[in-house]
């Protein structure tokens, strides 16, 4: 789980937690991610579907892909299910 | 100096407390440790290849400021160093302080600057081709005529504060330009991408229409392309941006570059700028009559 959380530490807090003005659009903050049936762009929330977003990205989401590995990927999205 | 400003940081935290104010402490302090690359005197900068900052930044190479006095003079290419990262305004400002070499045995292995050419204001820009979101190719000279904001990107950038602030500072730029006709048909944008092999044409589109809200007419105005890497290397040695690959993550400096109307370089900026900064010198630059408008030398390279 730690693994997890180092990786949203340095991969998503600084855009998804923090109002970031030197982004167009502030992310939506992603505790409570899979407590709804879908996620903020309207897709179902699914761990198929946020790992598709986190790898190809959204919108000016930037994509991941590549720079994740598979264990990272699930210890990231396992993570994401501990945020309430 | 770490130290002194860790102990004011407290202070203002205990003023603050004392105040009944719910504000955060202004800065976040992490440890830092790196090998120099590449050291600048005159900007005060350190450009440091480092490992994971959890909390702040991936592992990266890019230039940091140094606070401490002299710090800059007695480092070395190659060194290792330890020091203190301060990070102020959410991120946006940061500096290395306390700085400590712990290892000078890289100094002779550290590659040299390379030599290369960087243009210097009212130089020509290379007419290299570009290819862009459409996939359709282009020159630099096709903009001959107006007055073209440059800058460089790779798209799964994740760090907020470099190629999504660019692109969102040039999507700025781009908006408030709409609103006046005339600077619009004479002022063009252009955001390159220094990573062709996963930035082809859709990829650009893609990220280029989440800058412009969806209007895909926009491109017309702002080009989002890409060129080959042997032609990318010779435009980013002009342009004197620096960006090499390391584990699918792209470390570079920001550059931002305005060419005149007759394709020469008419100036630069790298860190300090905001968009209304860019976007009164592109306008001014491509007022049909700038003749005694020439713009100051801001972060003039070369």
């Amino acid at each position: 789980m730690q693994h997890g959380q180092d990786l949203f530490e340095v991969h998503c807090d600084d855009c998804h937690e923090q109002a970031n003005p030197d982004l167009k659009k502030q992310p939506p903050r992603l505790e409570g991610l899979f407590r709804s049936k879908t996620l903020p762009s309207g897709a179902p929330a699914t761990d198929n579907q946020v790992r598709k977003t986190i790898v190809e990205g959204l919108g000016t989401m930037p994509a991941f892909d590549r720079r994740l590995s598979e264990k990272d990927l699930n210890d990231l999205i396992q993570y994401l299910h501990t945020l309430k | 100096m770490g130290r002194a400003l860790q102990r004011s940081a407290v202070a203002s935290a205990a003023t603050l407390l004392l105040l009944g104010a719910a504000c955060q402490p202004k800065t976040k302090q992490y440890s830092f440790r790196g090998q120099v690359l590449a050291k600048d005197e005159t900007a005060n900068e350190l450009t440091v290849k480092h490992g994971d900052i959890p909390g702040f930044m991936p592992a990266m190479t890019m230039p940091y400021k140094v606070k401490d006095p002299g710090a800059v003079e007695e480092v070395e290419a190659g060194d290792v160093i330890v020091a203190d990262l301060i990070a102020a305004n959410q991120g946006k400002d940061y500096w290395l302080e306390g700085i400590r070499i712990v290892d000078q045995s890289g100094r002779k292995t550290a590659e040299p600057a390379a030599a290369r050419h960087i243009l210097k204001v009212g130089e020509s820009v290379p007419d290299i081709r570009l290819i862009n979101q459409d996939g359709m190719p282009f020159h630099f000279s096709d903009f001959k005529g107006k007055a073209v904001l440059v800058t460089f990107i790779y798209t799964r950038c994740p760090m907020p504060a470099f190629c999504p602030r660019l692109s969102s500072q040039f999507s700025k730029i781009h908006e408030d330009l709409a609103k006046t006709p005339g600077d619009y048909n004479r002022t063009h944008l252009l955001t390159i991408s220094f990573d062709p092999k996963y930035d082809t044409a859709p990829v650009l589109r893609r990220y280029g229409l989440a800058y412009l809200d969806n209007h895909s007419e926009g491109f017309s105005h702002w080009d989002f392309a890409s060129t080959n890497p042997a032609d990318m290397r010779k435009l980013a040695d002009a342009f004197g941006l620096q960006y090499f690959e390391q584990d699918n993550q792209i470390s570079h400096t920001m550059d931002i570059v305005l060419v005149a109307p007759n394709g020469t370089v008419a100036r630069y900026w790298s860190s300090e700028w905001t968009a209304a900064e860019l976007e009164e010198a592109l306008r001014r630059e491509a007022k049909p009559a700038p003749a005694d408008s020439s713009p100051g030398r801001h972060g003039v390279k070369g």
